[in-house]
């Protein structure tokens, strides 16, 4: 294809030809150029349905936390219910900090999925599907970046702290593009945080940089001109793409914590789950579309929320008050920045947990029916969808599946819930995939 | 229940209104392109007229002679005109057709012929002053074809879509009412018709009331009729308007009582359906009639042109209408799909830009040239020259070995001026160490070598050993299929935590690694867009059901138990339990049962995956995958594509030539040097990577090599040695330590135990599914090459090239040179000799230059892919 189609035509320039140019540009138009038709671009549009919430930020709550004794409090827990600030809601009295937070919450306590092991219902929860041995599955999170695009250069779709490639899987967007799959960064709490491909060498300055490229369109002249391959295109791109990030000052700042006050830092709290959810903030007001904070198993203590033993004193030691601290914190902080009705905020685990407690005091997989928050975006808060029983055990009213769970986050988003995909190997895929193919509905109390 | 089948279904089936003005109007179409050909004078023939319009040759009918069986049996014939610009298009409707006797056989529209009684006669064809013939022999017309439910109704249903994929023949079907996808089990689907309910997928229990689809007493009253003709609300709209021939013809097989067979004679066969042409070139905007016919077990042949359902794979391409006219859209390949009752067929068309009449006569080496030129011929594509020397010694290195040749190599065979170079260069790669480096990686790729730290070792073994004796393929499969014991690769079956994988996993995978088809979603359904059913599944799912371990810490052995008895082991674990093989749907134990249905006897069970893979390593599928899986890796894109994927509605490009090799792999005894040398000595792989004027848009015919992108752990080690700084492995988990000094990518025995930030990045597989490398680049890799240590230490190492090269006191020309040779496999032309020359010059730092310059080859295109 002519490098140069577009840019010689006095017309308006298209974004594909601006792109173009910008290969271009990383061979031999000047950096401040690239900067100059970058500005031309603008935003880039996805397909939205109208003004809506800009980005959302996922606490993921790995293992599965007790339902009752986090959001939907039960005689049977041994904590007590405490009123909140938004009327006629109780939670546990292990979350005093977002009991005066819940009128920007809503609580959905009646979740049913069908899956009892960590894998499967972590898949699940991610995608809408079980996995299947025939295809693979984007992650809500990878659809949310396709259909928001790219804002500010900054990466769209960033998963704090890295995980183990296992479960990385249920995140990534396969057959959408691995523009969508999540960057994944190291825990910002370490001493020597730091993100390798965002970190110029010393030695590397901009001189350098504009040598390099000069050799590089030398080198490159004679084979660009002769061969063609779809993936040259896309990779000018990318390159274009990185050499933005690496020399733009806000995006690396994005990702720099010491910029930071160290009250808020300790309002977050100083451990893997504070620190990554406040970087998760920072990326979200720089322009990332979509960051998880994944509360892994805590470097602190070893522990995460799968409590098959102690369950009360995990909770009440380790668990809950590190979300109690981190939740509100977030939540006080957005809106401060007035970005909380931008940024819709999600906190959930794969599964709840059992009703009883086994013999060594712990908790194990409940599927049938358990509870998760979200909040912001546009969510009306102080709202209760749904309930259990009274143990906690089955849903008493108003079943939500995770089909219905997305369709209510899309629609939030400005995302068409009912969108179907075509997968590569011919199958349609529904974006918000609920129980037997149905397509999920949003939750009409919430937005 | 006996039905007689009228004689003429011709008439009662296939004629109406509609479809005869339809076929006017497209008969209109073709003659209005046609007109001008065949109103030229005569005598010009071979030459281009003023106009530049190609002159009509000559014409001549398809088929040339016919035998028509029975009473009623049909066949479409086709007018072919030869053309000066050395085309050959269809002319059907533009000429003049004509029955020698009627009485013998009638003419219906647009060449389609009726027998109507036993005898012998021609039919005429005459366009623009040429004429042809074909001969039509009619006998036993007093032979009524018998009705079949499985041919007649289920064509309809094909035809119609009722049946497709995307509707009532999805997975559970639509509306509570399920066929199977084109007809594929007519006992299935005369049950939901006749006897109703719905399909369950987890049960064989059907769903709901068994309320029949049709009626009897009141057939016009069947629901099977009034939902596609919408006189009740049907999702799928209006499919078989009352008064269509199609809904005449279920209406009369419900008046005659629903039978599933008719005459009470043998049930009718179907033995085959073709197309004509199956494969042929056509001009943008030009059009092609197909002929579909299929043959009966008794002889019998019918047109069925217009009873099939068509579907164009690309529309980019061709669009094809409802009665199999195609027309060609944009310039390119693809083909249509022909779907009738529990058959398909396709046909492969190019669209062409010009036709190319003084076409250069092309060198052939083996008949992967034949076959590759052959089409390329066809198609009016004309090949690229040769490779240049430097181009062909970095592919067939990086291809053979995985290893980039180094810069005296290079030097020798560029300037070496033996005729045979090439042939000895092959040879010499074949028999090098880095060979069975190179392909003891792939391997392992292909076999998985990963899973627990001490026994890996043994499995990597194996796979060394076997390349590095060239064991025949189908040996190796076996051994791994079968392996039991300690034996290297019995640790396919412990990857999984240290025991068996689920066993249908197993299947899923085996078969699609080594038979090359996906068969994974008949683990819990029929294929819905293959043949697949889930019977066939669970059938090959027995063959591992015995498969078993001992689970002891240090010392796990993998067995079949011979007869399911319990078995105390001691250590660790009493008994021995087997998971049973139940059909997840009839809840039925499912014996050992091959693709085609035959049980394996009870006396042949001693040794069930020992039988399996002997079946398996001789079933032709076998053969098509493997050297499809390698031409994909020395094409990048197999003929299939992607390589494991053969399936209906995936067809090859060049259907022949993969007979071929996977006949001559066989003959060779499953020989992979065999194959790779028969591939790598042929021209079309030897071709150049630069695209001639004519060439440029091909993807799919291998009119030019396509660029394809290193492997990660082959990128790793050709950074590694182009600036002569080797990667240093740490390993992680249960290992500890580093891996030997100089130990390249591809010789990690177990790669997941050693992390490295740029096989992440570049996506090295973590052997968790064999899986085909995509090559895709993303963000990440782009970062990673601005500023990663990677590209970014290894450059200005202390003992790196530049290092040893300044130390020398090698001038700025001998750096480029040396650069260039080692990392492209040729010498700078004068304008980058010159150019890089100067730049370096310009630079305040001349070691920072080189260094620059050394960034610049290891980010190129030409060093990033293997071209």
């Amino acid at each position: 294809m002519n490098q140069l189609e577009g840019l010689s035509l006095g017309g308006p320039i298209s974004r594909r030809a601006v792109l173009r140019a910008g290969s271009l540009g990383f061979l031999g138009i000047t950096l401040g150029r690239i900067l100059e038709l970058e500005a031309a671009l603008g935003p880039v549009k996805g397909g939205r349905t109208g003004k809506r919430a800009e980005a959302c930020i996922l606490l993921w709550l790995d293992g599965g936390p007790s339902h009752i004794d986090t959001w939907d409090p039960k005689p049977n827990s041994s904590f007590k219910p405490i009123s909140t600030n938004a009327p006629g809601i109780q939670i546990s009295e292990l979350l005093p900090k977002m009991s005066r937070k819940m009128d920007k919450l809503a609580v959905i306590r009646s979740m049913h999925t069908e899956e009892n092991n960590h894998g499967v219902a972590h898949h699940y929860a991610m995608t809408g599907h079980r996995p299947s041995p025939a295809m693979k599955f984007p992650a809500f999170s990878s659809v949310i970046t396709k259909e928001l695009g790219q804002r500010h250069n900054v990466p769209p779709n960033v998963m704090v702290p890295e995980i183990s490639a296992g479960a990385r899987d249920y995140f990534r967007s396969h057959f959408l593009g691995a523009q969508y799959d999540p960057l994944q960064i190291p825990d910002p709490n370490r001493q020597d945080y730091k993100i390798p491909e965002l970190s110029l060498p010393e030695s590397l300055t901009l001189e350098r940089i504009e040598a390099r490229n000069a050799f590089l369109k030398l080198v490159d002249g004679r084979y660009r001109q002769a061969v063609e391959s779809p993936e040259y295109a896309n990779l000018d791109e990318f390159r274009q793409q990185a050499l933005k990030m690496v020399l733009s000052q806000s995006v690396r700042q994005a990702f720099d914590l010491s910029r930071e006050p160290e009250k808020l830092k300790d309002a977050y709290g100083r451990h893997m789950f504070g620190q990554s959810v406040l970087i998760a903030r920072r990326l979200v007001e720089a322009g990332s579309r979509f960051v998880t904070a994944y509360d892994l198993k805590r470097v602190e203590t070893g522990r995460n929320w799968d409590t098959h033993g102690t369950n009360d004193k995990q909770h009440k030691d380790v668990l809950v008050p590190v979300l109690d601290q981190t939740l509100s914190t977030l939540l006080t902080d957005l809106e401060e920045r007035g970005l909380l009705e931008s940024t819709l905020v999600i906190a959930m685990g794969e599964f709840g947990r059992t009703y009883d407690l086994n013999p060594g005091g712990g908790r194990d997989h409940w599927c049938h029916c358990w509870s998760m928050v979200l909040g912001g975006g546009g969510i009306r808060g102080g709202q209760i969808i749904g309930a259990s029983d009274e143990r906690g055990a089955y849903v008493a009213d108003r079943m939500v599946t995770i089909g219905d769970l997305l369709a209510t986050i899309y629609k939030a988003l400005g995302i068409d819930w009912t969108r179907e995909y075509m997968h590569p190997i011919g199958r349609p895929l529904k974006i918000a995939n609920s129980i037997n193919d149905e397509t999920g509905k949003p939750i009409e109390e919430l937005i | 229940m006996k039905l007689s089948y009228p004689a003429d279904r011709e008439l009662l089936l296939r004629t109406g209104p509609k479809r005869a003005s339809r076929h006017l109007v497209k008969g209109v179409v073709v003659t209005v392109l046609i007109l001008s050909l065949s109103h030229r004078d005569a005598g010009s023939e071979g030459v281009r007229s003023n106009s530049g319009e190609p002159e009509l040759v000559s014409i001549r009918l398809e088929p040339e002679a016919v035998e028509l069986q029975g009473s009623g049996a049909t066949r479409r014939f086709l007018v072919l005109g030869e053309f000066s610009d050395g085309l050959q298009r269809e002319v059907t409707s533009a000429s003049r057709l004509r029955i020698a006797d009627p009485s013998i056989a009638r003419l219906g529209a647009l060449g389609h012929v009726v027998s109507v009684s036993s005898g012998r006669t021609e039919l005429r064809a005459e366009l623009g002053g040429k004429g042809a013939q074909a001969e039509i022999l009619t006998l036993g017309t007093e032979r009524r074809r018998p009705f079949s439910f499985s041919w007649d109704i289920g064509g309809i249903l094909t035809k119609r879509g009722c049946n497709s994929s995307s509707c009532h023949g999805g997975v559970k079907g639509r509306g509570g009412f399920r066929l199977s996808s084109d007809a594929t089990d007519p006992a299935e689907d005369y049950q939901w018709i006749v006897r109703g309910g719905g399909y369950q997928v987890l049960t064989a229990e059907p769903l709901g009331p068994r309320n029949s689809r049709i009626d009897l007493d009141r057939p016009e009253e069947s629901l099977l009729l009034r939902k596609p003709s919408f006189r009740v609300a049907h999702g799928g709209g209006e499919r078989l308007g009352v008064g269509t021939a199609d809904y005449e013809a279920v209406l009369n097989w419900v008046s005659r009582g629903a039978g599933f067979e008719g005459n009470g004679e043998e049930g009718l066969k179907v033995e085959r359906v073709e197309v004509f042409p199956s494969e042929v070139v056509i001009e943008e905007k030009g059009k092609h009639q197909l002929a579909v016919t299929a043959y009966f077990s008794d002889g019998r042949q019918e047109d069925i042109t217009g009873q099939v359902r068509y579907e164009s794979l690309n529309e980019e391409v061709v669009r094809v209408g409802e009665e199999g006219l195609v027309e060609g859209v944009g310039k390119g390949e693809a083909a249509v799909m022909i779907r009738t009752a529990g058959r398909a067929a396709e046909a492969r068309f190019g669209v062409i830009g010009e036709a190319i009449q003084e076409y250069p006569e092309v060198p052939r080496q083996n008949f992967i040239d034949e076959e590759v030129f052959g089409k390329l011929r066809r198609f009016h594509l004309i090949p690229s020259e040769l490779s240049e020397d430097g181009e062909f010694i970095r592919r067939v290195c990086l291809d053979l070995t995985g290893t980039l040749p180094p810069p005296e190599r290079v030097r020798e065979f560029l300037g070496s001026r033996e005729e045979d170079k090439r042939e000895k260069l092959i040879g010499a790669l074949l028999e090098s160490p880095e060979y069975v480096d190179y392909w003891t990686f792939r391997f392992a790729d292909l076999f998985r070598v990963k899973g627990h730290y001490r026994w890996v070792h043994v499995y990597w073994e194996w796979v060394r050993r076997s390349l590095a004796g060239n064991k025949s393929y189908d040996q190796m499969v076996r051994e791994s299929i079968a392996a039991q014991g300690y034996d290297g690769p019995s640790r396919i079956y412990l990857i999984d935590n240290n025991k068996p994988p689920a066993l249908e996993r197993v299947v899923a995978e085996q078969f699609r690694v080594f038979m090359g088809r996906r068969m994974d979603c008949a683990q819990c359904h029929n294929h819905p867009y293959d043949r697949w059913k889930q019977d066939q599944f669970w059938g090959l799912a027995a063959f591992y059901r015995r498969v078993t371990n001992t689970e002891w810490a240090f010392d796990n052995v993998v067995f079949d138990d011979p007869d399911g008895h319990e078995v105390n082991f001691g250590e660790g674990k009493s008994t021995l339990s087997f998971r049973e093989n139940r059909h997840p749907r009839t809840k039925q134990l499912v014996p050992p049962t091959f693709l085609d249905g035959r049980v394996l006897p009870g006396r042949d069970r001693r040794d069930l995956r020992r039988e399996l893979a002997a079946w398996m390593t001789t079933h032709p599928y076998f053969a098509q995958a493997m050297v499809n899986r390698m031409w994909g890796h020395f094409f990048g894109r197999g003929i299939v594509d992607p390589v494991d994927d053969f399936r209906l509605g995936n067809p090859p490009t060049h259907p022949s030539l993969l007979n071929r090799l996977a006949v001559d792999f066989q003959e060779h005894g499953y020989d992979l040097k065999h194959l790779m040398r028969r591939i790598v000595s042929s021209r079309t792989y030897q071709l150049g990577s630069r695209p001639n004027a004519n060439n440029g848009g091909d993807r799919l015919n291998y009119s030019h090599a396509n660029p394809r992108p290193l492997e990660a752990e082959v990128l790793l080690d050709a950074i590694s040695t182009v600036t002569g700084v080797p990667e240093l492995y740490k390993a992680e988990g249960m290992l500890s330590g580093t891996a030997p000094p100089g130990t390249r990518a591809i010789n990690l025995k177990y790669p997941a135990s050693y992390a490295n930030r740029f096989l992440e990045v570049f996506e090295r597989p973590k052997r968790d599914v064999v899986v085909a490398r995509n090559g895709k680049v993303n963000l990440m890799q782009a970062l990673h090459m601005t500023v990663s240590p990677t590209y970014n230490e290894k450059l200005g190492k202390k003992g790196g090239r530049i290092d040893r090269l300044l130390h020398r006191g090698a001038s700025s020309r001998e750096i480029v040179e040396e650069f260039y040779l080692a990392a492209f496999s040729r010498f700078p032309n004068e304008e980058e000799q010159a150019g890089l020359e100067s730049l370096i010059q310009k630079q305040s730092s001349r070691r920072e230059a080189l260094e620059d310059l050394l960034w610049a080859v290891i980010c190129s295109r030409e060093f990033a892919s293997n071209h």
